[in-house]
């Protein structure tokens, strides 16, 4: 199968790689360009650990995307999501109200939630559920990371207050 | 589940589609958003030697009304954009429900109006993969000789699971289908087949474009159960569409999806609602009356009698919601 050349824009760097037309953005993403945050889990688009963003923020599920309908377009992984030195405050407030066990939808779920609040701010509870319902957590469930959530939901508002609502 | 390798075209307009779709015909499958046609690859139920893009074509694209009043919708329209779209929100609020329970937002981000329209039917034994259907005999869509779904059948019967596509037909909806031939203009009610297999009306060539819905002030619900209201196949859907008044209504279309392998028209209902007006009593009368439609029901994920039992209870749900919902904004 002939590979072709295609350019992702991962977390704002450019990686040239050679993709055939099978391989999905989540197997480029992870053995290609290296960044493994993103996970393989059902590959069909059911428990959303694969979950990036794309070039309008939204939620899309890599497993289900082919790499080369994805030349020259943004992407952005886990890994793109904290600044230099500092966690997104969706990622502070997992931490910080444990919305975690095993780890494993953990990049799914925050991607989920980043999406979600870079689309819609102020979600109401209705908006969160159904954001959350495409990204699995299989230790527990939902209830501490719609606590973590709705926590970031609070202090990105807060922010973005601060800074005369120029932010967001 | 990895994908099987296939040759990958995107074409830049929809006459180079076309022209694409004459040259490779039916080893292609067209690409929407991806998120039903790659699974089906990974399940190995599906082997198109191509895969046609057409996520670049500018003629799919876009959200309109013309002067007729009629409301264009483009086959390449991102779900997300179309539950969300403020003209399908004002005119089709049932449109934008049932739009709304395709899948889950991950899931509706990326998948297209007309790869929904052209999702394939679903079972139990096909939703699975093809490891896992090697420890049953095959079925009539894995070349078998039977089908998993009603055992005596003599064809395909799975389940018809579009969400959208019940609620476009109560709205009347038309397909447009191009091909290097031409085009042509189908009611979505008849685009439907009943046969698992051969779902649907489109020829070797031809790709939907857009779909139309006529001018008219109607109100619609759509109301979906399941088991959980993401990401989930439907137990049974039904959408209605109401002109008229409460007291004399002029015209209402009731259509059941997931209950078998087309979208089933519920004439019974509908007529007691006709002639009797929306009241409690004839809401009641009208869910007693729609097992009458079902006929023979498969026990796919639920026992046929819960399904009867199901549809009864959306029927009184559904008329109930648009005998409150207030009559949409004029065109």
């Amino acid at each position: 199968m002939s590979r072709q050349l295609i350019t992702l824009i991962v977390n704002g760097d450019r990686h040239q790689v050679p993709v055939a037309p099978h391989d999905t953005l989540l197997d480029v993403i992870r053995d290609q360009v290296g960044l493994t945050g993103t996970k393989r889990g059902c590959t069909s688009g059911a428990c959303g650990v694969c979950t990036v963003q794309g070039e309008d923020g939204r939620a899309v599920l890599s497993c289900l995307a082919l790499a080369i309908e994805w030349d020259e377009r943004p992407v952005t992984t886990i890994e793109g999501v904290a600044s230099e030195d500092e966690l997104h405050p969706v990622q502070k407030a997992f931490l910080e109200y444990g919305a975690v066990q095993c780890g494993a939808c953990t990049p799914g779920l925050i991607m989920t939630a980043k999406a979600l609040l870079d689309q819609n701010p102020d979600p109401d509870e209705e908006a969160i559920n159904e954001a959350l319902a495409g990204a699995l957590c299989r230790c527990t469930g939902h209830i501490k990371v719609k606590i973590a959530v709705r926590e970031a939901i609070k202090v990105v508002a807060a922010s973005t207050a601060a800074e005369g609502g120029q932010g967001g | 589940m990895q994908l099987p390798p296939f040759e990958y075209h995107r074409p830049a307009s929809l006459d180079e589609a076309l022209a694409t779709l004459d040259r490779i015909g039916n080893d292609a499958a067209v690409l929407g958003g991806g998120t039903d046609l790659l699974i089906n690859l990974k399940l190995r139920l599906e082997r198109p030697a191509a895969l046609l893009s057409v996520r670049e074509l500018p003629e799919l694209a876009g959200v309109s009304v013309d002067a007729a009043g009629t409301l264009r919708i483009g086959a390449g329209e991102r779900l997300t954009d179309l539950a969300t779209h403020p003209l399908i929100l004002a005119r089709h609020p049932g449109l934008a429900q049932a739009i709304r329970a395709v899948g889950s937002q991950h899931v509706r981000n990326m998948a297209t109006l007309g790869g929904n329209l052209c999702l394939p039917t679903r079972c139990w034994y096909t939703n699975q993969s093809e490891n896992w259907r090697g420890s049953q005999i095959p079925c009539w869509k894995t070349e078998g000789q039977v089908c998993h779904v009603i055992k005596t059948a003599p064809n395909c019967r799975a389940i018809h699971s579009a969400d959208s596509v019940p609620a476009l037909i109560t709205l009347d909806a038309r397909v447009l289908l191009r091909s290097s031939r031409g085009e042509r203009e189908l009611r979505l009610a008849d685009f439907y087949r009943d046969d698992g297999i051969e779902n649907n009306a489109l020829l070797p060539g031809e790709l939907i474009t857009a779909v139309l819905i006529p001018p008219g002030r109607a109100r619609s619900v759509f109301v979906k159960a399941a088991a959980r209201t993401g990401l989930d196949y439907g137990y049974a859907t039904l959408a209605g569409a109401l002109t008229g008044s409460n007291r004399a209504p002029k015209s209402l279309l009731l259509v059941a999806g997931s209950v078998g392998t087309v979208p089933l028209l519920l004439h019974k209902p509908a007529q007691i609602i006709l002639a009797q007006g929306l009241t409690e009593a004839s809401i009641e009368a009208a869910a007693d009356a729609a097992r009458e439609d079902l006929g023979e029901v498969t026990n796919l994920f639920t026992p046929p009698g819960y399904k009867k039992r199901l549809v009864r209870g959306l029927v009184r749900r559904v008329l109930n919601d648009l005998r409150r919902q207030k009559l949409p904004d004029a065109d």
